[in-house]
């Protein structure tokens, strides 16, 4: 999203170089800095450093130019005295610099943070040389409704034709280990590339040279390109590495590169291969999957590059008829073409930044009634300057100033701490995705997250700052001086403020109800129990390269694979049990813990399938070794176990939990019944199974955290993931390094994933909803506190402001707690409507989220937080009140308010 | 006798160093290799304004770069410039005679 010249600065930091260094130099200095840093990136520094240092060189420049007397920078009408005064304001009202700094910064910080997230996710801007010419082209299968990757064809013919795009590079991924000596082997992701794509991204390596044009022929050396992190972790970082040779699965080759920091292209890879030509040379819709990709050729729009594509696959679709009926090309922005968010997703995150978006209005609503209540306390002094000749324009420019001194200051502080909320979600979001986030994820803040709080600051200035102005200065000169004169002030909270309180109020109550409700999710994931010790448990994930290094098609067999795949597992199942601290070894599709998907489910002689299937049972089905259970030490409950035979045999056994039993069969006993899924309805229905045994639960979350579920026997190879769980006599963690030294020596293809105790597994799932529940808990109890304060505030400046008709009454005989209750009658008017839209809200929420069932304690909280805000309110009143009834009449009537 | 601070010295140095390429970029990269010190473009356009106006250093705007077509504005010692930066080197070594060991020797302490 942020425009950048060639290995130049951001649009942001252009944008301030020209506000900050002026003069006549100024052009001078401004092409010098952008020099310097492409120069900086020439030298193969990373974007973010040079942008750090052009940083650092723009702040030295213009505190030079400035002190030089070249140039001030200027606001336009104001001067620098409204700055000095804006400060002095900060420290003569501290509560209201505290509260409303603490309001602005809480709001920058949730809504830049919530930019920030949706940039990163619908338009990053790709960290590379002009990164927005880069683009990814795809084809789209109408029929099937998703990509056809296996376009080696349509590729050869880009790349001869397409002039639109003037290089074009295509890959695929590949996992293998990589081997140094006899150690063993870390799985690592290699991109077989064609040498193209380097060029595409224009990143120089800092070591050796990257893949050329040569390393794709047939026959060529075997050679790699390192990536930055791979180079320091496994050969620590040696310079001498060019000419090294590395094992990467069953391949040797030698390394003639090594890439710098931060370089992952095309997404999060660690190594770089050659896609060798014969790869590529398929029939159409033949061939390996490959992405492909390319970079505008100069002058030409994405536009331009579609229609090109769009003929070619048109002729193609001419040429070879119904294969190619429904292919569509796209030319899309790369980072879209690889990681696509779908609509549903785009539209929630559109909605939680509307969310937050909206909470920014009101807090700049609540910082607008403090400085409101400022304003009307400086009424006097604003028209004795309006009397001196200050123009409308003038005051205007003066109070809008002041308030963005104070939202200044305090969009700084929200955008460090969203500065750091974005560094620990891409921390939790790299822990769940379980390995590198692409490389256009970045900690830092972007360009145009740090202009949209700029933009975000200007307009809570204009609502804070000059809204109350213009009311204060709308009333001619004469009424309001005579007023002065007098020592009363005329101002009065209207409507548009009445508005401005009960939506605080609603708010204010609303808020905590999604804490309430998130706070109970997680504290049952963190208290659910996988039904064994799963933490005497080591499991990893286990995968076989798949394609030969060497070739395309030494390999290509699935059936092979799996066999393959079978062998090896139990080769290293017989190793592992030979070792002393093993108890035992089994595997399984999914790891308990973790989330399983469910299907429809039809139970023989149970309800028939038919338009009802909102009400048809809903069930997971994993795949199992035969001794699965009596490995993690889940007795048979009721029926029988697996035993070797079940392999194969018709129909086909399997075994449900406890839930299964409760929620699918009543309670009924299982044993012997016969179940089938069938996904869709109108779909084939898939083959019987035969219950024959009930285990407890054993950690099958889905939807509702207990799962109903049923396992089959299944052998090693068969499954689509396979899992390991190693039940150890001592320590689990401690056996890793030997689980994987075991698996190497059985096959140096054979890579083991998250090598975790098992009862860390699930942990990811509570990391997140632990994220997002202290981001509530935080976001509610900051925006509980400041509505309270701003809600204290507007109350008792309003009760205060009519000090002098309290004394006027008093002295006309009312009787004081007659006096008391019309004064409250207005502020407790307004809470109440506030109350009672936020309770309006707070039940459709819990109605919503927890489908009615609230529980006495729950609702015992909510009442006691809403007799906390009256509470909170009434104290706002009585306080001024008071002191306006003890006052002597003769005093009252000389206050100011 | 015109007056020369340390910087102004180290610049006009630099434009003379540098000759016929001497521009802010290139004066910038030489002090910072020679001395170890980052200066700031501003810092180094402010100085040689300030010379320029005392007529110690001459400027012309030379041809955009290729490419991305950035101005370069180019500096040249003048005779008075070159007799300032004279006296300010001798007025150092004449107070810097024979002290030289014996800041060395109360360096090491």
């Amino acid at each position: 999203m942020s425009a950048r010249t060639p290995d130049g600065p951001p649009l942001f930091l252009r944008l301030l170089a020209r506000w900050l260094v002026r003069g006549p130099e100024a052009p001078f200095v401004r092409a010098d800095l952008e020099e310097l840093m492409a120069r900086d990136r020439e030298r193969g520094m990373s974007a973010r450093r040079a942008g750090s240092r052009y940083a650092r060189n723009l702040l030295g420049s213009a505190i030079s130019t400035w002190r030089a007397g070249l140039r001030t920078p200027r606001f336009p009408g104001g001067s620098w005295l409204d700055v000095r005064l804006g400060f002095r304001m900060l420290v003569k009202y501290p509560a209201l610099t505290l509260v409303g700094g603490l309001a602005m910064a809480f709001a920058v910080w949730v809504g830049a943070g919530s930019f920030e997230f949706l940039t990163q996710n619908l338009h990053p801007s790709l960290p590379l040389p002009e990164g927005h010419r880069v683009v990814g082209i795809r084809v789209w299968d109408a029929a099937e409704g998703g990509p056809e990757e296996r376009i080696a064809h349509e590729f050869g013919i880009w790349r001869g034709e397409l002039e639109s795009v003037g290089e074009l590079g295509a890959f695929r991924t590949l996992e293998r280990n990589l081997l140094l000596g006899e150690g063993h082997g870390q799985p690592v992701q290699v991109a077989e590339m064609t040498a193209s794509g380097f060029r595409v991204a224009r990143v120089p390596p800092i070591l050796g040279r990257y893949l050329n044009d040569a390393d794709e022929r047939v026959g060529a050396p075997a050679v790699v390109v390192l990536g930055h992190e791979t180079w320091r972790m496994h050969f620590g970082g040696d310079p001498t590495v060019i000419g090294r040779a590395v094992r990467l699965g069953d391949s040797r080759r030698t390394v003639v590169g090594v890439m710098p920091e931060d370089f992952a292209f095309p997404v999060a890879h660690d190594a770089w291969m050659p896609l060798r030509a014969d790869v590529l040379e398929h029939e159409p819709r033949g061939g390996p999957p490959i992405r492909v990709f390319g970079r505008l050729a100069p002058g030409t729009s994405r536009t331009e590059a579609q229609s090109e594509v769009t003929a070619v696959g048109r002729r193609l679709a001419a040429e070879l008829g119904e294969s190619h009926e429904h292919l569509r090309p796209q030319v899309l922005p790369y980072a879209r073409s690889i990681m696509d968010v779908s609509g549903e997703v785009t539209l929630s995150l559109g909605a939680i930044n509307l969310f937050f978006l909206m909470l920014l209005v009101l807090v700049c609503g609540n910082i607008a009634l403090l400085l409101f209540a400022r304003a009307a306390t400086r009424e006097g002094e604003i028209v004795v300057r309006s009397a001196l000749g200050a123009s409308r324009g003038r005051i205007l420019t003066q109070l809008f100033i002041e308030a963005v001194v104070l939202l200044g200051a305090a969009a700084a502080v929200g955008l460090s701490a969203a500065s750091l909320a974005l560094e620990w979600w891409l921390g939790v979001a790299e822990i769940e995705a379980g390995g590198r986030l692409p490389f256009w994820f970045d900690a830092a803040l972007s360009p145009s997250t740090v202009l949209y709080t700029g933009l975000l600051t200007v307009v809570g200035a204009v609502i804070a700052g000059v809204v109350p102005a213009l009311k204060l200065t709308g009333r001619g000169v004469e009424g309001p001086l005579r007023q002065a004169a007098a020592g009363a002030g005329g101002l009065r909270f209207g409507g548009v403020w009445t508005a401005v309180i009960v939506a605080q109020v609603a708010v204010t109550v609303a808020f905590p109800v999604f804490a309430f409700v998130m706070r109970r999710e997680v504290v049952q994931i963190r208290s659910f129990d996988v039904g064994f010790p799963a933490e005497e448990y080591l499991s990893a994930r286990i995968d076989l390269d798949r394609e030969s290094a060497s070739g395309p098609s030494a390999d290509s067999s699935q059936a092979a694979h799996l066999t393959r795949v079978g062998a090896a597992y139990r080769e290293l199942e017989q190793r592992l049990e030979a070792e002393p601290a093993v108890a035992g070894v089994t595997f399984s599709e999914r790891l308990p813990g973790t989330y399983h998907p469910q299907g429809w489910l039809e139970v023989e002689d149970g309800p028939a399938p038919g338009d009802d299937s909102g009400l048809r049972p809903k069930a997971s089905l994993v795949s199992v070794d035969a001794d699965y259970f009596d490995v993690l030490g889940a007795p048979i409950l009721s029926g029988r176990g697996f035993h070797p035979g079940d392999l194969g045999s018709e129909p086909r056994p399997v075994i449900v939990n406890q839930s299964f039993v409760n929620d699918v069969l009543g309670g009924q006993s299982p044993v012997g019944r016969r179940v089938r899924f069938a996904r869709p309805p109108e779909a084939e229905p898939g083959p019987w199974y035969e219950i024959v045994g009930a285990v407890r639960d054993l950690g099958m979350i889905s939807g509702d955290l207990y799962g109903a579920g049923l396992y089959r026997p299944a052998a090693a190879g068969e499954t689509t993931a396979l899992h390991l769980a190693v039940h150890m006599r001592g320590d689990p963690a401690s056996f890793a390094p030997r689980l994987r030294a075991l698996a190497t020596t059985v096959d140096p293809g054979l890579r083991l994933h998250e090598i975790l105790p098992l009862d860390e597994v699930g942990i990811t799932m509570w990391l997140e909803s632990q994220f997002i529940f202290r981001l509530l808990i935080i976001v509610s109890s900051i925006a509980l506190l400041l509505s309270l304060a701003g809600i204290y505030s507007a109350m008792s400046f309003a009760v205060s402001r009519r000090t002098r008709e309290i004394g006027v009454r008093v002295a006309l005989g009312a009787d004081a707690r007659r006096v008391a209750a019309a004064i409250f009658r207005r502020p407790l008017t307004q809470v109440a409507a506030g109350i009672a839209v936020g309770g309006t809200l707070t039940a459709a929420l819990i109605l919503a989220l927890s489908g009615g069932a609230v529980s006495a304690r729950g609702f015992a909280m909510v009442a006691a937080y809403l007799t906390l805000m009256v509470g909170v309110c009434l104290l706002a009143c009585i306080v001024p009140t008071r002191r306006a009834l003890s006052l002597e009449p003769t005093e009252a009537l000389r206050a100011e308010g | 006798m015109a007056y020369l601070g340390e910087f102004e010295q180290l610049v006009l140095f630099s434009v003379l160093h540098l000759g016929v390429a001497a521009y802010g970029v290139a004066i910038r990269e030489l002090i910072e290799e020679r001395t170890g010190r980052a200066v700031s473009s501003g810092a180094i356009y402010t100085t040689l304004g300030r010379l320029e106006e005392r007529g110690l250093v001459t400027a012309r705007v030379g041809e955009p770069t290729p490419g991305p077509g950035r101005p370069r504005k180019f500096y040249a010692l003048e005779p008075a410039g070159a007799r300032a930066l004279m006296d300010a080197y001798e007025t150092m070594q004449a107070m810097a005679g024979g002290l030289v060991p014996r800041l060395a020797k109360l360096a090491e302490r």
